[in-house]
């Protein structure tokens, strides 16, 4: 039970087809790691959480007899004589989406063994998403003084503030997470953990890039919940 | 013959596929608290798992007496309404959350699985650790809603809105239903973190030769029901997390324009209707996910004590499967007298009345490992006749229920009652026992004592037929459930009351007998017989361990290496009526197996 | 472990950036140019499933991996599928029916 994996040889066998590999001894997911497997399950959980949030939202959306307020106009920002719709969400987006490119990169990099790009990449995507939790803060902060609340809201149907407030707030209690997460993993890239294998504080488990990848999984999907919640609560 | 070590495995010339699983680096424990408090080894967690669940089920089980002396002796134990529902609430998602589904998948998972399937652990030992204790808080914050002004929470255990956060209901207005909806959503996040591991390290940890349809049924079953749990909690956790929102906050989720006391509430606009199918989306899987591990266990149990191979093995897992995967779209069974969409009930009808197909099937396949087989009544088979017994009683009734038209006039009946009792609340109970006294030689090392076991056995199985058959009666007369106390005058009171009578006597028996068990359990795990390393003469690797109990890292040096399924018994040409899974053909080259 | 050390070109991640800008800059103009109704929804649509599909599959590799573990991944979301079908037709049905009823109440 000693850590012997210098000495035992592991295979990963060559591609088969969808059939054999399920009915293969040892492991379904031929050479995917247990942690990205037990990500990946659980984001498809989070899909569940995640869509049955919408789907609520669609049901009291449609089953309302209120008039639904039309987000476009209640987003837009002044930006001298003219009312830009949807400008700061639009600039979340774009935001979200470089995190994700530079998570993408670094997982790349960490492959490569490369701690340095890695380290920097992780850097920014944990800056850009602490940015977007920055732009969420005030676009909360901007209707909250519009009068906006969970429970009413000046421009129509009470659930729209409702639903904005809790969906809004669970993405960005996600995207928080994430950001804790990648300023910690940061800190161990650069301390140079994935390299050396040194121990975790708590799970005393040896540190390895393939945390990296984990921690991408995550993040992408965090990026892909704004791309539905973008469509269907912004844009809808 | 297990095999001692690669080079041994490799003398005797049977194929051994190349490792393709890591090692694990198992971490060991240095003090008391990291061996036996926050300890990381699945089987302790099990335990804990297990012995949380049942003091929490305690507490349902008392307030299920107290509700049936409410019933059928009113006065002898002052309650008000208010108390009573409270009972009801609690006996329910007590029952059903944090009993059975802790029990079968916190408990008999982390026991079972990584004994079965050949690992040394789970795959994620801390994250397991943690998954216990965040349950142990959820349970905590159960308990806690006892102690808050107003008492928990008396909405039912399906805590419909509006009522459920309205004062007119006990906790409603206090934070009885707050506490229950967040130990709910607690629960969900401990769980989630345990389901995880479970998953992963059935599909990704299994040792050389455990191919999928190799496993034991047992690991099927609680497979199928945590990748239910992991995709119908979401359901739950959102609506919990609705329902807070629209309690402290005053959202309108669910909660349409009432007047509460003569005043207006400021709720308006919000969906009653929405919250049920989100309740049920969860609730239906659920009950899913306390029957298909009993399935699973069960199909061991009668296949080790009959001596004979599962009859239809891939046909037991394939309907496995399908019921899990139709279990998502049977939901709104529940709400036919809901006020939904009226065409729901033709769909919902039908898939519904599909899902008894493979469940049919799996109660075929019971019945016929038993045919002819060279049965002994041990008390873990005993339970299982008795299992197979109350489940096609309650599923016959299901298939009742599933029609709109029969349903109708039966719903929120105590049919519904005896229905569901039956196929979820005795039956899994009796699997649950059967298979401690299975088990119980691999956790201690001896058997639980046989004298007391049968008593227990009869008395649980008469009791809980007493108690819960006549209820289909009560339902025929349209009692209907929940109900403080049944209206005095009407003329069919008299034969009611006199029924309900029974039903509390022998409830009382049937519970007090419990305690016949524990006792039997906490004195056999000292002094009972000792049971040597395979007592049962079973097939899977949990007996295979090199020490019993087994210890850290579960197997000694080497991994053992699985040739055949958990099912080889009474083999024509074998010198004994079983091979274990780890046997080689080389060792047994005589014995014409049917599958491997 | 040493398993699964994908190596993918630099190239593709740019190009799967570039694209996902170039689609949410469309989704926006969706709204900018105020398209109504179906045209707007399908676009809405089509842009975020787009989007989401480029994600997946290159920036979290599912391109990569074997079918097994993208059917796995892939399965479960019938069930949400099924599910936002029904409440889809649930919420037509509670609004008809609120109709009907304040139409009588009169409220
Ligand atoms: C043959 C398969 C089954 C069918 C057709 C079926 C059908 C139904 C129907 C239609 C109802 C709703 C009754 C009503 O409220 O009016 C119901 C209730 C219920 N069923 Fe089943 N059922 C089946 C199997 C099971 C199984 C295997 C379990 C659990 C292990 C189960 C647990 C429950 C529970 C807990 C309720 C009541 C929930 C409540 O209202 O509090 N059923 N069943
Ligand atoms: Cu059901």
């Amino acid at each position: 039970m000693e850590d012997s994996s210098s000495t035992v040889k592991i295979v990963v066998p060559p591609k088969q087809s969808f059939s054999k590999e399920w009915a293969s001894d040892q492991k379904a997911f031929k050479g995917v790691p247990w942690g990205k497997a037990m990500m990946w399950i659980f984001l498809v959980s989070d899909t569940f959480v995640f869509s049955i949030f919408l789907i609520s939202y669609m049901t009291v959306r449609f089953s309302t007899k209120a008039e639904w307020p039309n987000a476009s106009e209640v987003f837009g920002l002044h930006v001298g004589h003219y009312n830009v719709p949807l400008l700061l969400i639009a600039i979340m987006t774009f935001i979200l989406i470089t995190s994700s490119g530079t998570m993408a990169l670094a997982v790349k990099y960490g492959y490569e063994r490369n701690r340095k790009m890695c380290g920097y990449l992780m850097l920014a995507t944990a800056i850009f998403g602490a940015s977007f939790v920055g732009m969420q803060a005030f676009e909360w902060t901007k209707l909250i003084s519009e009068g906006v609340r969970p429970w009413e809201n000046p421009f129509g149907a009470p659930q729209f503030g409702a639903i904005f407030f809790m969906i809004t707030g669970f993405h960005g209690t996600h995207v928080t997470i994430g950001v804790i997460f990648l300023f910690i993993m940061t800190r161990k890239v650069f301390r140079g953990d994935f390299d050396t294998g040194r121990r975790g504080f708590f799970t005393s488990q040896k540190s390895h890039y393939e945390a990296i990848e984990i921690m991408g999984l995550y993040w992408h999907f965090v990026d892909l919940v704004w791309v539905f919640i973008f469509a269907f609560f912004y844009l809808w | 013959m297990a095999a001692d070590s690669y080079e041994d495995v490799a003398k005797s010339k049977d194929t051994i596929p190349a490792l393709e699983v890591q090692p694990q680096d198992l971490y060991h424990a240095k003090s008391f608290w990291t061996k036996y408090i926050f300890c990381q080894d699945a089987k302790v967690i099990g335990i804990q798992y297990g012995l949380t669940a049942v003091a929490i089920g305690l507490v349902g089980l008392a307030s299920s007496w107290l509700m049936r002396m409410q019933i059928a002796f009113p006065g002898v134990i002052p309650m008000d309404p208010a108390a009573y529902y409270q009972l009801v609430t609690m006996h329910g998602m007590i029952m059903v959350v944090y009993l059975l589904t802790a029990l079968f998948l916190g408990g008999f998972g982390n026991f079972l699985i990584p004994l079965m399937v050949g690992a040394r652990d789970m795959v994620f030992p801390y994250v397991n650790m943690v998954s216990y204790w965040v349950f142990f808080l959820a349970v905590i914050i159960l308990a806690a809603s006892y102690f808050v002004p107003g008492g928990p929470t008396g909405a039912g255990w399906t805590l419909y809105p509006p009522q459920a956060i309205t004062s007119g209901t006990p906790g409603g207005d206090g934070l009885g239903i707050v506490l229950m909806l967040v130990s709910l959503a607690v629960f969900v996040i401990g769980f989630t973190m345990g389901g995880l591991n479970y998953v992963i390290t059935i599909l990704q940890a299994r040792t050389r030769g455990m191919t999928l349809m190799r496993l034991p049924l047992t690991v099927w079953g609680i497979f199928t029901a945590t990748v239910l749990a992991l995709f119908a909690f979401p359901a739950l956790f959102v609506a919990g997390i609705m329902m807070t929102l629209d309690n402290m906050l005053g959202t309108s989720f669910f909660m349409p324009a009432i007047v509460q006391f003569g005043e207006q509430m400021t709720h308006e606009g919000g969906s009653p209707i929405l919250f049920q199918h989100l309740f049920w989306f969860f609730g239906h899987p659920e009950v899913y996910i306390v029957a298909l591990p009993a399935f699973g266990i069960v199909s061991d149990l009668i296949s080790v004590h009959a001596r004979k191979n599962i009859f239809g093995y891939r046909m037991m897992v394939w309907a496995i499967v399908i019921i899990g995967a139709l279990s998502f779209i049977v939901w709104a069974h529940h709400m036919y007298v809901a006020g939904m969409n009226p065409w729901f009930g033709f769909f919902f009808a039908t898939t519904t009345l599909i899902i008894a197909v493979p469940t049919a099937i799996k109660v075929y396949n019971w019945v016929l490992t038993l045919w002819r087989g060279n049965i002994r009544l041990t008390l873990p088979m005993l339970f299982s006749i008795a299992f197979i017994i109350t489940f096609v009683n309650g599923g016959l009734t299901g298939l009742f229920l599933g029609n709109v038209a029969v349903d109708v006039p039966l719903s929120d009946t105590y049919f519904v009652v005896a229905h569901f009792h039956m196929v979820m609340g005795i039956a899994p109970v009796l699997v649950i026992l059967g298979s401690i006294y299975h088990w119980f030689p691999l956790i201690t090392g001896r058997f639980l004592n046989e004298r007391l076991g049968r008593i227990h056995f009869w008395v649980t199985f008469i009791g809980s037929y007493a108690i819960y058959f006549p209820m289909h009666y009560l339902g025929f007369m349209g009692v209907t459930r929940r109900y403080y106390e049944v209206f005095e005058g009407e003329a069919f009171t008299y034969s009611i009351t006199g029924i309900n009578q029974f039903i509390t006597i022998a409830a009382l028996i049937t519970g007090a007998v419990q305690f016949l068990f524990f006792y039997n359990i906490i004195v056999s795990s000292k002094r009972g017989k000792k049971a040597g390393k395979n007592p049962w003469k079973a097939c899977s690797l949990e007996w295979r361990t090199e020490e019993v109990p087994p210890t850290h890292g579960n197997f000694g040096k080497e991994l053992p290496v699985v040739y055949r399924w958990a099912y080889d018994f009474s083999v024509p040409g074998a010198d004994k009526d079983y091979i274990t899974q780890d046997t080689p053909p080389s060792a047994v080259a005589n014995a014409k197996v049917e599958q491997t | 472990m040493a398993e699964d050390t994908q190596q993918h070109p630099l190239k593709i991640y740019f190009q799967v950036w570039t694209l996902l800008f170039v689609f949410s800059a469309f989704s926006y103009w969706v709204d900018w140019y105020g398209f109504e109704s179906y045209l707007r929804w399908g676009l809405i649509l089509a842009f975020m499933l787009l989007k989401a599909g480029f994600i997946c599959a290159i920036f979290m590799h599912m391109w990569w991996e074997r079918l097994p573990i993208i059917a796995a991944i892939m399965l479960p979301c019938f069930a949400i599928l099924v599910f936002v079908f029904i409440m889809w037709h649930e919420s037509y049905w509670t609004l008809i029916v609120r109709r009907i009823y304040f139409a009588i109440t009169g409220s």
